[in-house]
């Protein structure tokens, strides 16, 4: 099992959710989230304040898949999340020793 | 072994001595306390009434008690003396639903009468629970009751509901008419506060609104606890006759509301088989399907049956509402105090004495006054205007005329002027809400009534339509001091944002369609808005601004969510669909205070901070790219021809050439009557050189000046209107491409001038034009001012910061000028232009509160400002305005 963790833009985000619906993962966890990478950020000047956007919002997904399932899923989100722009996110990921359902203790990858 | 096969007793305590015979085995009870529990339950599912049901299963427990507790007694060998069994709370008022606890107190004449009862008492909670009932038990000697135990307020209100069941019946007597009357009595402020404490905490838990879509029959605003807590707080106060008496109509209402309540919460329980009180929305579906609690058979629709529940929810809700505000228990603080008095202000002359505020409340004080309709919506505009609630009496005393004929109603029409008035006050929630409860509002815009208590199942929304819609003007106006950060970037633009009665307009209308029949339910509100602007005499204008707000009030949300608010070429495409920063403006609040009353968390700071970019980033566009965007008459045709319809011209010829060339603004901030009214202006320059225009609007005057372009005409005008003591909040500078300028000034008249004395807007109108020709000195003018305004000293002080944008315009430099505002700053900035040489192609004048937000487009013989040219602008300027 792997977990993969997807830093994505906002305006990305339908996208990558409908994309990843299509191959049958609509399990995952959605986080608003700010990011602060090499994208730089910018001043906007509003009525005489400064309002630095340092961070910049991002999307956050979360999901643990099957191995079996794993490059497909990046090679979906990757395809979705990407404009060619610097800001589009990375991608996570990590391997999971287990996955247990709290309902009825079962485990491995039929608890995912 | 199962239960019902065990003995009514656990065999590992150890018996008492002399224990004579055997209790009654759970053989025995067990199967004789289920069959009686199914015989109740099919005979509510047979359609009979939740009170008769409540009390069956109060009489099986009472027996079932009384039974195991007389059993025990025999076999313990044991005298009730000194023991006695009470049900409290719903249990002891004999409204137990089928699932809930059994709340009971074991009361001990004496601390030794407690440590003999204690085996019998666990071996009777233990049979009890074995026997399916839930048992919540409490233990206190008589000594015991007499204290307040302060941290225990819920077990002092479940007393309140006593009622004896077994055992020492001479004890309960003594607890009963010495012990209690005496201990509440001293009590009462005690328990008075706790319960407002309790109550207001639980109403604050769910939003304080009884509309949710699914809601707690049980423990949300207008569930049975508020029942409870109104009866509660009756009691607490009898004595005190401080409350008018409840009329027989209202007791009918509230029993009614009861019943209905009861039924459902008996539904839930058996449906779900817990003491599970969430009306869902398959619940919702079931109950309405076998019309649950009306009692007719007849099958609704959920969202019909569900208007049912709100309407009992509402009378049990408004009742407790009304008990809640007849004492504050808690002393009012200092700041309180001032509060209200500072809220009492003025009450009208012309109202007499209808109504005055007392403790920080409208309160009715001429009852019969309030048949004219006019008296009636004069104190919404009050409430309103100043964010003074209605009391509960006040609001009952207007319902009470509203239903009851005796006194013909008079002036039953609101015209736009008065709900214009309260749309656009500070606080048109604190009006709109006790309208909506009377009907009023439904009255004045009955297309409100289509989402009454509307529920529409999409998972995401919590309440109602017609309360979500309520909710989004009551965001917007907590925004005067918002309660948390989200609202922070939002204030200043509810402050100042223009025609904010249309905004609140749109937010009453933009989801009316979701009651409606049409596919979207945009186009369903927008049909409701034809039937309204109709109705309302909306001016076209007016009716335009409401019906893009509506038609659009999903588009802020959706850019913001789904395209990169970061990109350039996105805040573009969304500034050309708005057109205006005014209209910017006022769809962001409705964007802001749509997501917001969503639910509580929908308004994530993420998102806040997402909506409040792309409005900086459009605002900031509209500024930057003002005079990139020139008119070009031709294109106009439709413009063109209303104009010619207007001003009555043969031909548009002469209408082109005094369009051609003006920023595409002008066309966004005047209708074609105004432009109209403009060119009527332009076609009587060659006659008199200098025309103006003045209209006095609701808090301002607004001055339109024509007149061919000159050296420092703008800071001329400025001049003028600083020399007469006027106070400039808004102007706007274009030139077309003939060279005639085109100014409008937005100006307070700070020591009402032109308002007390009307012979002096000839003179007014005479010294501009005499000063703009060159005929008569400004000079003289500005030094009478000079003085007296510079005296003051400003509240806050705001440091000047000039900056210079060469990159956001191809023919100017723009100039942004942030500093304290003052009398007559506009003619030292614009005399400073005139003096280097620069020309105003463009100015957007604005202030806020004490700050002057000014941006100029910028010209020096026709081309961009040199880089020392800058430079020396900034320090005359900065010289100037420190």
């Amino acid at each position: 099992m792997m977990k993969i963790e997807a830093v994505i833009q906002p305006s990305r985000f339908e996208s990558v959710k409908d994309a990843l619906r299509e191959i049958g993962i609509e399990g995952m966890t959605v986080t608003e989230v700010r990011g602060h990478g090499r994208q730089k950020g910018h001043t906007e000047v509003y009525r005489g304040r400064e309002y630095t956007v340092d961070l910049l919002p991002k999307i956050k997904l979360e999901m643990v898949l099957p191995d079996a399932l794993v490059n497909r899923a990046v090679d979906t989100i990757l395809k979705a999340a990407k404009t060619g722009k610097i800001g589009d996110g990375k991608i996570f990921l990590s391997k999971v020793e287990e996955a247990i359902r709290i309902r009825n203790e079962e485990r491995g990858e039929n608890a995912l | 072994m199962t239960t019902a096969a065990r003995p009514g007793f656990d065999p590992a305590i150890p018996a008492a001595k002399n224990m004579q015979g055997s209790p009654t085995p759970l053989s025995v009870l067990g199967p004789r306390a289920d069959a009686e529990r199914q015989r109740i339950r099919q005979q509510f599912e047979a359609g009979t009434g939740a009170r008769e049901t409540l009390r069956a299963l109060c009489e099986l427990a009472d027996h079932n008690i009384q039974q195991i507790f007389d059993d025990l007694l025999r076999v313990h060998n044991r005298e009730p003396q000194g023991l006695c069994l009470l049900a409290l709370g719903g249990y002891g008022r004999r409204m137990l639903f089928p699932y809930s606890d059994l709340d009971i107190l074991f009361l001990f004449g004496s601390e030794r009468a407690e440590q003999e009862s204690r085996p019998l008492i666990s071996e009777f909670s233990r049979t009890l629970w074995d026997l399916g009932f839930r048992v919540s038990s409490a233990g206190r000697t008589l000594e015991e009751c007499k204290r307040i135990e302060e941290d225990n307020a819920e077990f002092h209100l479940a007393l309140l509901d006593r009622r004896f069941l077994a055992g020492d019946s001479g004890l309960f007597e003594k607890l009963d008419t010495k012990v209690l009357p005496a201990s509440e009595k001293q009590a009462r402020p005690f328990l008075l506060a706790q319960l407002h404490r309790l109550t207001r905490e639980r109403l604050t838990r769910y939003g304080n609104t009884i509309f949710h879509l699914e809601a707690n029959v049980k423990e949300s605003p207008g569930g049975m606890r508020d029942y409870q807590a109104t009866v509660w707080l009756r009691q607490i106060l009898d004595e005190k006759k401080e409350i008018r008496k409840v009329t027989l109509a209202e007791e009918e209402l509230s029993a009614a509301a009861v019943d209905f309540l009861s039924a459902i919460r008996c539904f839930l329980h058996y449906s779900n088989g817990r003491n599970d009180n969430t009306l869902t929305y398959e619940l919702q579906a079931a109950a309405a399907e076998r019309a649950l609690g009306v009692g007719d058979g007849i099958s609704r629709n959920a969202a019909e049956w569900m208007r049912l529940y709100f309407r009992h929810a509402r009378t049990l809700n408004r009742q407790l509402l009304r008990y809640l505000e007849q004492k504050s228990p808690v002393p009012l603080t200092l700041r309180q105090r001032l509060l209200n008095a500072a809220r009492a202000s003025r009450v009208e002359p012309d109202h007499g004495n209808y109504f005055m505020v007392r403790d920080g409340l409208l309160e009715v004080v001429d009852q019969p006054a309030f048949s004219d309709r006019a008296v009636t919506y004069s104190l919404f505009a009050e409430a309103a205007r100043t964010g003074t609630p209605l009391s509960r009496e006040a609001e009952r005393s207007i319902g009470y005329i509203l239903t009851h004929p005796e006194l013909p109603p008079r002036n039953t029409e609101m015209p736009w002027s008065i709900l214009h008035e309260i749309l656009g006050s500070d606080y048109p929630g604190v009006a709109l809400r006790p309208m909506q409860r009377l009907g009023l509002l439904t009255q004045i815009l009955p297309e409100f009534g289509m989402i009454d208590s509307l529920v529409v199942r999409d998972f995401y929304h919590r309440y109602t339509v017609d309360e979500h819609s309520l909710r989004t003007i009551e965001h917007l106006q907590e925004l005067a001091d918002p309660p948390d950060t989200r609202g922070t970037h939002f204030v200043p633009l509810w402050k100042t944002v223009e025609r904010r009665d249309l905004l609140i307009l749109s937010l009453l209308l933009h989801d009316v369609g979701k009651g409606m029949p049409a596919e979207n339910h945009i186009t369903g509100s927008l049909a409701a808005l034809d039937s309204a602007a109709r109705r309302l005499k909306l001016s076209p204008e007016e009716k335009a601004e409401v019906q893009f707000l509506i038609e659009h009030h999903l588009d802020m949300s959706a850019t913001v969510q789904r395209r990169d608010i970061f990109d350039p070429a996105t805040v573009s495409a969304f500034a050309q669909s708005v057109v205006t920063q005014e209209r910017m403006q006022r769809l962001c609040l409705l964007t802001y205070a749509d997501i917001h009353s969503v639910n509580p968390e929908a308004l994530t700071p993420w998102k806040a901070e997402m909506l409040w970019q792309l409005f900086v980033a459009t605002s900031n566009h509209f500024s930057r790219t003002l005079d990139r965007d020139r008119l070009h008459a031709l294109d106009e045709v439709s413009l063109l021809e209303r104009v010619k319809a207007l001003a009555s011209v043969a031909g548009t010829e002469e209408i082109e050439r005094f369009l051609e060339g003006f920023p595409r603004r002008y066309l966004a901030v005047h209708s074609a009557a105004e432009i109209a009214a403009h060119f009527a202006l332009y076609q009587k320059l060659s006659a008199d050189p200098v025309q103006t225009e003045l209209i006095a609007t609701r808090h301002a005057f607004s001055l339109t000046l024509l007149a061919a372009d000159r050296p420092a005409l703008f800071a001329t005008i400025a001049g003028v209107l600083a020399g007469w003591g006027m106070n400039i909040i808004k102007a706007d500078a274009f030139a077309n491409a003939a060279g005639v300028v085109l100014d409008t000034f937005h100006f307070a008249d700070l020591h009402r001038t032109l308002e007390l004395n009307p012979s002096e807007i000839e003179r007014f109108r005479k010294s501009l034009a005499d000063v703009v020709m060159g005929k008569a000195p400004l000079e003289p003018l500005l030094k009478s001012r000079e003085s007296a305004s510079r005296a003051r000293t400003p509240k806050v002080a705001v440091e000047t910061r000039i900056n210079f944008d060469d990159t956001s315009s191809a023919h100017s430099t723009l100039m942004e000028i942030i500093t304290q505002d003052h009398p007559g700053l506009l003619y030292e900035i614009g005399s400073a232009l005139a003096r280097l040489g620069c020309n105003i192609e463009v100015a957007l004048i604005d202030t806020e509160g004490q700050k002057a937000i000014d941006v100029f487009y910028l010209t020096a013989q026709g081309k961009k400002l040199t880089a020392q040219k800058q430079e020396l602008l900034r320090e005359v300027l900065q010289g100037t305005l420190v």
